[in-house]
């Protein structure tokens, strides 16, 4: 694996595309991190990232044919693209399971909304608890989450948006509208 | 109204940012996560995994792309077989003299009958026909 330690990424993807291992676990030694940081925004449970990492280099391995060193931005460009949709396809999963800790949610939900209550002006300054947090988003759909997500928590433009998911520019910015009215109407309730 | 409104919004805006941004995993889980010691063996086992799956499903695959091209030439003999049942079970052509399987259907191979119908050269489906219409003259008498 040494020998590719100062290769770049397109000829680690030319050289893993053929076959080779060690150039393929150099490029996972490189972009584990930013893989898991992109799942963390949409998971909190850290085997549900190494499940995102796990499932987004397999794909990655699968479509290095397609990667042809000529994508837009860089190998970690593509790999966020493949990552995001990963995440996609995971909370879309998620959404056709039964819904899961709803009931918790509604107990604390009402926590949720007297902590709201009670500190209206420096509530920035509060960390909401994770796990209440995931659970109220949990009722968001998978593309309102990812949309929400990658413009508010990622900084992702439109234009961005709309490149990773293959959605059109207004299909992101109609299902982004949708979302955030989505996600006022549930936050009114605890408030 | 507007106005309030639309403060109203970009407080549950600000507080939905922060929901967005409560909900992803802790540095230390994300480091964890990203450095746990097993995953590229992982990655390496659900390659091998979905390569396994390939080939199995390319091994169908195939079948069916045999399968596909043996259906012309299934269809061919299909056609050639209906036509040949057709032809074998169609009338003969009038004129054509008596063959072995009248002579069944006239019964004796001798006889006065047998000579005048043979020697007018009628088919199985006329003397049918001479024999029904003779029966419903018979009745109708």
């Amino acid at each position: 694996m040494d020998s590719f330690a100062e290769s770049t990424d397109d000829v680690l993807v030319a050289a893993a595309a053929t076959g080779d291992e060690a150039a393929f676990e150099q490029l996972f030694e490189r972009h584990r991190r930013q893989v898991a940081r992109i799942a963390s925004r949409f998971f909190a449970q850290r085997e549900q990232i190494e499940e995102i990492i796990q499932d987004s280099f397999t794909k990655a391995y699968f479509a290095l044919n397609t990667y042809h060193g000529t994508h837009a931005a860089s190998f970690k460009a593509w790999l966020a693209q493949i990552t995001v949709n990963c995440c996609y396809d995971h909370l879309r999963r998620a959404r056709r399971r039964p819904e899961q800790g709803m009931d918790d949610f509604e107990e604390g939900g009402q926590e949720f909304a007297a902590w709201l209550r009670s500190h209206p002006a420096d509530v920035e300054t509060k960390l909401v608890s994770r796990d209440l947090a995931s659970k109220l988003l949990s009722r968001l759909s998978a593309e309102d989450r990812l949309v929400l997500t990658l413009l508010d928590v990622e900084g992702f433009s439109v234009a961005e948006i709309a490149e990773v998911t293959n959605w059109s520019i207004s299909k992101v910015k109609v299902r982004a509208h949708r979302a955030r009215a989505y996600l006022r109407r549930v936050l009114q309730r605890y408030l | 109204m507007f106005k309030a409104n639309s403060q109203r919004n970009e407080e549950l805006d600000r507080i939905g940012k922060m929901v967005l941004r409560s909900a992803a995993a802790r540095e230390e889980d994300i480091e964890a996560a990203a450095s746990s010691p097993f995953l590229f063996t992982r990655v390496r086992a659900a390659i091998a995994a979905e390569q396994r799956q390939q080939e199995e499903a390319g091994g169908w695959l195939s079948m069916i792309l045999v399968a596909r091209r043996a259906v012309p030439a299934m269809a061919l003999v299909a056609i050639l077989a209906a036509l040949l049942t057709v032809w074998s079970t169609g009338p003969a052509p009038t004129g054509t003299p008596p063959q072995g399987d009248e002579e069944a259907l006239f019964g004796m191979p001798e006889g006065v009958e047998q000579t005048v119908l043979a020697s007018r050269g009628l088919s199985r489906d006329d003397v049918f026909n001479i024999v029904v219409d003779r029966n419903y003259e018979v009745k109708g008498k």
